[in-house]
């Protein structure tokens, strides 16, 4: 025998509801966390910040104490300098862990919705499609966003906190470094959300989002062996994440120039958000 | 409860519902049909997620236009024939997530989860993942998320798939503890005609898009009541199955059976003509109360 008596919960107030963006994202979060994804992974990115926070106190010590005049040279040698560093602090190893993390985390956004077949069911509710869309975007693009911000958070604060605004991260740095992070979190969000609409499970997803990176990772080098053209390697969307940070920054070395990196750039958001977007559609979703 | 006029729905050049016309009661609806009859065409259309191509209707007083599709949706309920279950996550979750998209807010829809989840026997098993649940305790997620939310109208698409007979048993008294604890209106779309027979008071019987029939089951009975199958001591000879058209129509005549439309709805009449044809009745079975008699004469277009 039940416990509770049934009875009529108050009447929906659409008007009070919360949007069903937060609802559907807070939902998809609790399943990620469940993927026990954060112990490999928060290792990795907080053994990265660690040697990017010796870095820059090397580097503060080496500035300021005389006793290190000596190891100067060999310093300047392999420790970047001014705008490099800035852009060093989203290094690319973090970026290719982020993307690999991604991958995993985003290939099964939408496809696990597609194997469990519950995307007819949520659009059987009060639910709009760009709404579905929009929570997907929303944990595709936030969690990139929130990994790469203490890499740029952190590093500040601890270089004004020694050192002042004459410390080794400029006092503007995250105003060079958070565009730099939206980007590459939107690239990214476009990319894992298209692929995995295209997936029917999210290790099919996994190896999609896979797939998209090494693809024309591998394509964009062999069309720039061919035409010795170094624009090629804009085709990669490895490669247009690692070198956002150095545009923004003015960094000196770059893998490819700004214009090739502007239109990859928008090419791959438009095109895979696109595909997500008709992927997604009530008329997709077959009761 | 629900009312259609004209309502045509199309895929391309396809026709999937031509022009109904429909107005249906309050209770529990059987909705009936062979596959391919547009039973999830009328039940998308009435959840507003496909556009009707010409006509208009109400369903809960709400118009089926885009503008109100929306504030449709809050008020009805949908379980869905195949498996639309989020295995990863708990019953207690699912539903109560099913109960946030539909307007509650969280905490209401975590104890209404709860209330649900009671109301449809998941007692403790609610908390665990919904993977490791047999097929009834599955049917009866899906049940409960479709209610969680109180609507109004609950679309109930082929709620026995699968079931033992108990389980059947269990869900047929839910749909009924439905309509009579909760108040909510129900329609049901099933192919097993004695799920539809137990629990519905009123039938729609679609086919190739159009509708057959719609009444009350005890109506649409009626109009079979002068159906009568015959069994004779010896099989009619060929005077005998001519002079049956006396008294009225003969449908089928298999193994010394005689399936017989009488002119009048009167059992007597048999006997007075066997007796005046020489013929030994044995036998007389009325046939107006198998449900599945009245689908199939709706789909041969002779139910009104």
């Amino acid at each position: 025998m039940p416990i509770y008596t049934p009875k009529l919960p108050p009447i929906p107030n659409l008007a009070q509801r919360k949007p069903p963006i937060l609802s559907l994202a807070r939902f998809d979060l609790m399943r990620i966390l469940r993927q026990k994804l954060g112990r490999f992974f928060g290792a990795v990115f907080v053994g990265i910040l660690l040697i990017q926070l010796t870095v820059l106190y090397t580097k503060y010590l080496i500035a300021t104490n005389s006793q290190l005049d000596q190891v100067k040279g060999l310093a300047d040698h392999f420790l970047p300098k001014s705008a490099d560093f800035q852009a060093s602090l989203l290094h690319p190893s973090m970026l290719w862990f982020l993307w690999f993390q991604v991958a995993l985390i985003g290939g099964g956004l939408i496809s696990r919705d597609t194997l469990y077949r519950i995307r007819p069911l949520i659009f059987a509710h009060p639910v709009r499609p760009l709404e579905y869309l929009a929570s997907k975007t929303l944990i595709a693009f936030g969690v990139p966003f929130c990994i790469q911000l203490p890499f740029i958070i952190v590093p500040w604060l601890l270089s004004m906190l020694v050192a002042g605004p004459n410390g080794p991260v400029w006092l503007i740095t995250p105003l060079y470094l958070i565009p730099a992070a939206i980007l590459n979190s939107m690239l990214m969000a476009s990319i894992t959300l298209g692929a995995s609409s295209l997936a029917g499970t999210p290790k099919a997803g996994m190896g999609w989002v896979i797939g998209l990176l090494l693809g024309p990772s591998i394509l964009g080098g062999i069309l720039t062996n061919i035409f010795n053209e170094v624009s090629w390697m804009a085709l990669s969307p490895i490669g247009l994440t690692q070198v956002w940070p150095r545009i923004l920054c003015g960094a000196t070395k770059m893998s490819f120039p700004l214009w090739p990196t502007i239109i990859a750039t928008a090419a791959n958001i438009l095109l895979w958000l696109y595909i997500a977007k008709r992927r997604t559609m009530p008329s997709e979703a077959v009761i | 409860m629900i009312s259609f006029q004209d309502l045509e729905v199309r895929y391309g050049p396809t026709v999937a519902l031509k022009g109904l016309n429909l107005t249906m009661q309050d209770g529990i609806v059987g909705l009936l049909g062979p596959n391919g009859s547009g039973k999830s065409t009328l039940l998308k259309t009435l959840l507003g997620l496909v556009r009707p191509f010409r006509g208009n209707g109400t369903v809960m007083g709400i118009p089926l236009d885009d503008a109100s599709s929306f504030k449709l949706r809050s008020s009805i309920g949908y379980m869905p024939e195949y498996d639309a279950l989020i295995e990863d996550v708990s019953a207690y979750e699912q539903v109560a997530f099913w109960g946030e998209l539909s307007g509650l807010n969280l905490e209401q829809a975590r104890d209404r989860s709860h209330e649900v989840l009671y109301f449809v026997g998941l007692d403790e098993a609610r908390y665990r993942n919904v993977s490791g649940y047999s097929t009834g305790m599955r049917q009866r997620v899906k049940l409960a998320q479709a209610i969680v939310h109180s609507p109004k109208l609950v679309f109930l698409d082929e709620p026995t798939n699968g079931l033992d007979p108990f389980g059947r048993r269990k869900m047929l008294e839910l749909v009924l503890k439905i309509r009579g604890e909760l108040g909510t209106n129900v329609i049901l779309a099933s192919h097993l005609l004695e799920d539809v027979e137990r629990v519905s008071d009123q039938l729609v019987i679609l086919d190739k898009g159009e509708l057959k029939a719609y009444g009350l089951i005890t109506e649409l009975r009626h109009a079979l009541s002068k159906r009568f199958e015959l069994r004779f001591l010896e099989p009619l000879t060929s005077d005998q199955e001519e002079r049956l058209a006396e008294i009225g129509n003969l449908l089928e005549s298999l193994n010394g059976l005689y399936d017989i439309e009488l002119k009048e709805a009167d059992a007597s009449i048999p006997f007075k003509w066997a007796e005046s044809a020489g013929a030994v009745l044995v036998q007389i079975t009325p046939r107006h109360d198998r449900l599945d008699e009245i689908l199939i004469r709706a789909i041969r277009g002779s139910v009104a």
